[in-house]
C-alpha cells in the first residue's frame, strides 16, 4: 500500500531520519513512516535510544575512569551533551572520543571539576597506546654513522605507542584509585602534585615514566619533531646542568624514539 | 584461502578472546566484526592472528554504511581492504542498511526504503566495493522498527534483486527476518521462498528483546538473548530451502559464558546434520 504523498529522495529522506533521531525534530520524517499502530515518533524513538546509547557506551569503554569520577548516570548525560556537539565521524566508533577533553575542558574550566579533562587527556592517550602500530627500537650505536658536527640537527622519530601527558593534578594517583576492582576509598589532594609522564605500551600492558621537567621539556619537543638542538635549548631554559647525555641515553632506553634522521643530509640518515 | 565445510561458528567477542585462545574450542569458524580490528597495533591484532591461524575467518562490517547517500568512505574501506588482505578471511559481509548523512555518523544499521532509485544505489555501492576487495561480498537483512511510506518493493524482492544486480550473496539473518515478520506483518515463509537459494552464503542466528510502545510491543534486535524457538524452527526451514549454509550464533549485549555461545553452536550443528541427512 502507497501514500499518495510526495515521495522524498533517498537523500532527503535520511536527512529528515538523521534530524529525527539527531534532534528529535520529527516534523519533516513523520509523513515519510507508516504508522501501522504504532506512532511514527514512537518508532524513531528506538533509534535514537540506541544512536545514544552506542555512542555513550563506546565512550565509556574509552573513559572509564571518567564514567567512574562522575557516576553512570551523569555520564551518560555528558555523552549526549558531547554527542550533539561532535557526533561521530566515522563508521569507526573508536575515533568519537578525540575530542572529549576539550569538550570537558570547556565544561568545567576554572570550577572544581577542572581536573576531569585532565585525567581525560590521559585516558585519551592511554586509548592510543594501546592501538598504536609496532615499531622497532632506536639503537644508539646508529649514531656513529653521524658526524658529531651534525648532532644538534638530528630529528628522532617518537614512538607510535608513546604519549607525553603533563598535568598540574595528580592524574597517576587519579587514575589508579578509580581502576575496577579497587574499592579503596583514598581522598586525594589535588594539590598534591603534578604530572609529567611518558605513557607507553609495553607488551600488553601501559606503563607510565615519571619524567622530570626538563625531561618532558626535552621529549616534547623531540616528540613534535624538532632538532635535537633545540630540544636541548628547551631543556636549559628549565635547567642549565640538564646533561643530555644521560637524557637520551633514558630515552633510548624507554623505548620513546624508534630512528633518527638528518632532515637536509640524507646521506647521514641514522636508523 | 581457507575454507571450511558448512558449519556452526560463534561471533567472537572482546571478552572472551583470552578464554577463547586457551581453549581453541571445536568450531567450524569464527566472525568478527571488521572495525575492531582496524587498528595498526595493540593486542587485538595479536587476537586475531592466533584465531585466524586456527580457525577460517570471517569478517563482519557494520560501519560502511552502504546504503548511504554521503559518498562511499574510501578510508574505512581501504581499512577494510587491508584487513582483507592480511587474513584471507573465507567471507566478508556488511549490511543492507545505511548510517550516516552530511558527515555525521549515526553507527546504527538504519532502514532504507525500498525504492527502485534506493536498489539502484545499493547495487553501485555494493559493486563498488566488490570492485575495491576484489572479491565478492555478502550482504545481510537488518532488524528495522519502521517502514516507508515510500517503499514499492518488500524487503524480500529488494534483497532478492540487489543480488541479481550487484552480483553479491546473501547473510541471511533468521532473526532479523522473524523480528520483521513481527514488527511488520509478513509471512516469514514468503520472504524464505523469494530468496534464491543458492545467494545464501551465510546465516546469522541471535537472541531479540520486546519493547512494549503503548499498547503494542515491537521485537528489538538487541542480541542480548538466547535464540528463540520461533527462530529456530525458522532456521530448520531456511535449511530445509537453502541446504546446509555456514550459521553463526550471534551474541554482542549482556554477553554469556563463552560455553553458552559454544551450546548453542552446537544445536547448530546439529541441525545441519540433520539437513545434510535429509539431503543424502
Amino acid at each position: 500500500m502507497r501514500c499518495e504523498c510526495a515521495v522524498p529522495t533517498l537523500r532527503e529522506l535520511q536527512r529528515r531520519f538523521a534530524a529525527a533521531v539527531f534532534a528529535d525534530d520529527h516534523g519533516p520524517v513523520s509523513a515519510d513512516v507508516r504508522a501501522c499502530g504504532i506512532d511514527g515518533r514512537a518508532r524513531l524513538g528506538i533509534y535514537r535510544r540506541q544512536l545514544q546509547a552506542a555512542f555513550a557506551r563506546t565512550l565509556a569503554l574509552e573513559f572509564p575512569v571518567i564514567e567512574r569520577l562522575v557516576g553512570g548516570e551523569y555520564f551518560q548525560q555528558l555523552a549526549r551533551e558531547f554527542q550533539a556537539v561532535h557526533p561521530s565521524r566515522s563508521g569507526n566508533l573508536h575515533h568519537i572520543g578525540a575530542p572529549f577533553a576539550a569538550f570537558l575542558r570547556q565544561r568545567f574550566s576554572g570550577g572544581p571539576y577542572d581536573y576531569f579533562a585532565h585525567v581525560a587527556e590521559l585516558e585519551w592517550a592511554i586509548d592510543e597506546c594501546s592501538i598504536a602500530p609496532a615499531a622497532p627500537a632506536f639503537d644508539l650505536h646508529a649514531l656513529r654513522s653521524v658526524d658529531p658536527a651534525h648532532y644538534a640537527d638530528l630529528h628522532f622519530e617518537f614512538h607510535p605507542a608513546c604519549r607525553l601527558i603533563s598535568s598540574r593534578y595528580p592524574l597517576l594517583d587519579i587514575w589508579r584509585a578509580n581502576q575496577s576492582g579497587c574499592t579503596a576509598d583514598k581522598i586525594i589532594d589535588l594539590a598534591s602534585g603534578a604530572t609529567r609522564v611518558l605513557v607507553q605500551r609495553s607488551g600488553e600492558a601501559i606503563v607510565f615514566h615519571a619524567l622530570s621537567a626538563p625531561e618532558f621539556a626535552f621529549l616534547e619537543k623531540v616528540s613534535q619533531d624538532c632538532s635535537l638542538g633545540a630540544a636541548l635549548e628547551t631543556a636549559h631554559g628549565i635547567d642549565a646542568a640538564f646533561d643530555l647525555g644521560p637524557a637520551l641515553r633514558r630515552c633510548v632506553a624507554l623505548h620513546a624514539v624508534t630512528a633518527a634522521k638528518l632532515p637536509q643530509i640524507s646521506s647521514h640518515d641514522a636508523a | 584461502m581457507r575454507t571450511a565445510a558448512h558449519c556452526s561458528g560463534i561471533g567472537l567477542r572482546p571478552q572472551h578472546h583470552a578464554e577463547f585462545l586457551e581453549r581453541l574450542p571445536a568450531l567450524g569458524w569464527v566472525e568478527v566484526h571488521s572495525e575492531n580490528f582496524f587498528a595498526r597495533g595493540g593486542m587485538q591484532r595479536d587476537v586475531l592472528a592466533h584465531v585466524c591461524a586456527q580457525y577460517p575467518l570471517s569478517l563482519h562490517g557494520v560501519g560502511l554504511s552502504i546504503g548511504s547517500t554521503d559518498p562511499l568512505d574510501r578510508t574505512h574501506l581501504a581499512e577494510l581492504a587491508r584487513l582483507e588482505r592480511d587474513f584471507n578471511p573465507i567471507l566478508v559481509s556488511e549490511h543492507l542498511a545505511w548510517g550516516s548523512v552530511d558527515g555525521r555518523y549515526m553507527n546504527d544499521l538504519l532502514p532504507l526504503p525500498y525504492t527502485t532509485e534506493a536498489l539502484r544505489h545499493m547495487a553501485v555501492r555494493v559493486g563498488a566495493v566488490q570492485d575495491s576487495l576484489g572479491r565478492q561480498i555478502l550482504i545481510e537483512n537488518v532488524s528495522s522498527y519502521l517502514q516507508f511510506n515510500g517503499s514499492e518493493m518488500s524487503e524480500w524482492e529488494f534483497l532478492a534483486a540487489l543480488a541479481a544486480e550487484s552480483g553479491c550473496a546473501i547473510l541471511l539473518d533468521v532473526n532479523n527476518l522473524y523480528v520483521n515478520a513481527v514488527n511488520h506483518g509478513f509471512d516469514p515463509c514468503e520472504y524464505l521462498n523469494s530468496i534464491p537459494p543458492r545467494a545464501v552464503q551465510e546465516i546469522h542466528l541471535a537472541g531479540h528483546s520486546v519493547e512494549r510502545l503503548g499498547t503494542h510491543e515491537l521485537l528489538v534486535d538487541t542480541h542480548a538473548a538466547p535464540v528463540c524457538s520461533a527462530v529456530w524452527e525458522l532456521y530448520g526451514a531456511a535449511l530445509e530451502r537453502f541446504g546446509p549454509v555456514h550459521t553463526l550464533i550471534e551474541w554482542d549485549a549482556e554477553l554469556p559464558a563463552l560455553d553458552v555461545l559454544l551450546t548453542e553452536a552446537r544445536k547448530i550443528e546439529h541441525a545441519l546434520r540433520v539437513c545434510r541427512a535429509d539431503a543424502a
